[in-house]
């Protein structure tokens, strides 16, 4: 049974159709690549897997249970997590906090404990916040913990948003071009750091527009064009596909960002 | 989580402060010093739904007269001690609160206030025309009974002054301790960005209605000191104008508790000081508030971040 699957999954934004009966498998600990022109609507896709904006038509089965429609909280807490294409991150708060609240589906407190807390809940408090600690060090920003996000480079606040995926324990963690505006020694830094996330036992499913990244990173490829997928294979396949060349590769001027 | 040294010498100040007041003050004085003990309480309360959670509420007032007419209406209708009403005029408010917040707490920023003002309005109209014969109608009801706990009488000026200094730091432990825990933070996350906060496992629209029931319950806690200090609640002191001096409160104060008392001082306590200038008292009110949104927009005193426990620095 695949981990993540799609049928024939299609959503439509008045006339535009945004994702048409798009069908995939993502398979357990694989890293798993979505690529397409711009405006093809892998970014869609995500937000109606993640409950962003449901599809109309399809399915989406998780583990083998159909979670169509299911609202983003209840997505994240059964597993699959999402970092942004545009970084999202709560950018008055400091980076600690930011990733904490990634811990809040892991938590035991419930809503009282706003009101007063038990001992119980204090030292899930504490479990939380050291979970934490540990995802800085694992990402080598513990540093600037008490930081005010909003203040840090870039390439540091792509690592706070995985860092804020990751600390949450997804079974699927969903990238949205975790490469866009990082370097050359950034970009082979998040290589790395997806290896050693995929090595946790995390399945990891990405769109990217850096084509050798998707190439050596991905097992298996999904090419979709105007929202329909065009072929699907390893990268080895894909490079050499004449549709994908043709729709995609191709055309590598108007992509390259 | 340890305070900066300053900031515990300050709390410690205000709080010595605020128990020797009566010493020193004259009647009224004591009288306006419970007033702004009650105010900051509802400021408080005000500041979970507006500064923490974010969202425009612009009838605050209606939790806090829902609160004073609980108390009232269980003391003069049903005979009930009116500090023995307190959990019943905790509890009615907050979930009222719960369920306005229902139906239009989706509803974003501008489309939200005009709602609750709404909201405010209606609760108005119901007190005013006498609702079930049991609200007095536009004099509202008068004559409640002084407070008596385990056979003290509580009716003196300075014995409701302690009742507010109580309200207050109870509130003070509530908010500390929303502070430091997962359904506070849940609301500073969806404040700063509800699909963020949705995406990562967060119930946005459960907490938001929390925010509101929590908000909800203390401002009518407070309701009940009102009720207390006058023997007497009349809808006046619920009308839209409070409510927007709550949600001035929480704006120029700014999002924290020496931001929330500060906005009540200059909301509130400045405009008596300013008294006998009469019909011009509330020129500083209005003055404040252009001032306080071109100088500090985030507020005197802006909610800060970057809180984070001592064992984290340490390891």
């Amino acid at each position: 049974m695949a981990l993540l699957e799609l049928k024939n999954m299609t959503k439509r934004f008045g006339g535009l159709t945004a994702v048409d009966h798009l069908n995939l498998k993502v398979e357990q600990n694989q890293i798993y690549g979505i690529i397409g022109p711009n405006g093809a609507g892998k970014t869609t896709a995500f937000n109606c897997i993640t409950g962003i904006h449901p599809p109309e038509e399809g399915a989406v089965l998780w583990q083998g249970k159909e979670i169509t429609g299911a609202p983003p909280h209840k997505v994240a807490a059964m597993g699959i997590v999402r970092t942004f294409q545009t970084i999202r991150l709560f950018t008055e708060m400091s980076v600690a906090e930011n990733v904490m609240s990634g811990r809040h589906f892991q938590s035991n407190q419930r809503w009282w404990h706003g009101i007063c807390h038990t001992p119980a809940s204090r030292r899930d408090e504490k479990e939380n916040w050291l979970k934490v600690k540990e995802a800085l060090e694992f990402f080598k920003i513990d540093h600037l913990a008490a930081e005010p996000v909003g203040s840090l480079a870039y390439g540091i606040q792509r690592k706070v948003e995985m860092a804020r995926a990751l600390v949450s324990e997804p079974k699927l963690l969903i990238l949205d071009e975790p490469a866009a505006g990082l370097n050359d020694s950034e970009t082979m830094e998040l290589v790395e750091t997806i290896y050693s996330i995929r090595n946790q036992g995390v399945t990891i499913l990405l769109i990217e527009h850096n084509m050798d990244l998707v190439m050596t990173l991905t097992d298996y490829i999904t090419v979709i064009n105007f929202g329909k997928p065009i072929a699907e294979g390893i990268p080895d396949a894909i490079q050499s596909d004449p549709m994908v060349i043709e729709a995609y590769l191709g055309s590598e001027d108007d992509d390259d960002e | 989580m340890k305070k900066s040294p300053n900031k515990k010498i300050g709390y410690t100040v205000f709080i010595l402060a605020m128990l020797l007041f009566p010493a020193l003050a004259n009647p009224k004085w004591l009288a306006i010093g419970s007033t702004f003990l009650i105010f900051s309480v509802v400021g408080l309360s005000e500041d979970i739904i507006l500064g923490k959670g974010g969202m425009f509420n612009m009838g605050h007032a209606l939790f806090f007269g829902i609160g004073a007419y609980t108390a009232a209406i269980a003391n003069h209708t049903f005979g009930i001690p009116i500090l023995y009403a307190i959990p019943l005029a905790i509890l009615i408010p907050a979930l009222c609160g719960i369920i306005l917040a229902g139906p239009i707490i989706h509803l974003r920023g501008d489309y939200l206030l005009v709602a609750t003002i709404g909201f405010n309005i209606v609760f108005l109209q119901l007190v005013e025309n006498d609702i079930f014969g049991i609200t007095g109608g536009p004099n509202g009801i008068f004559g409640l009974d002084t407070p008596t706990f385990l056979g003290f009488d509580l009716a003196s000026p300075t014995a409701i002054y302690y009742l507010g200094v109580a309200v207050l730091l109870l509130t003070f432990y509530v908010m500390a301790n929303l502070d430091k825990s997962k359904a506070g933070r849940a609301l500073h996350y969806l404040r700063l960005d509800d699909l963020a906060a949705n995406s990562i496992g967060i119930n946005t629209r459960g907490y938001k209605i929390f925010a509101f029931g929590l908000g909800a319950g203390i401002a009518g806690l407070a309701g009940v000191l009102l009720a207390i200090q006058y023997s007497a609640v009349s809808p006046e002191a619920f009308n839209f104008m409070q409510s927007v001096l709550f949600f001035s409160i929480v704006l120029v104060g700014g999002s924290s508790l020496p931001g929330i008392l500060m906005g009540t001082f200059v909301m509130f306590v400045l405009p008596e000081i300013f008294r006998d200038f009469a019909t011009w008292r509330y020129f500083i009110f209005g003055f404040a508030m252009i001032l306080a949104m071109i100088l500090r927009p985030e507020g005197i005193f802006p909610a800060r971040f970057g809180k984070i426990p001592d064992y984290f620095k340490k390891g």
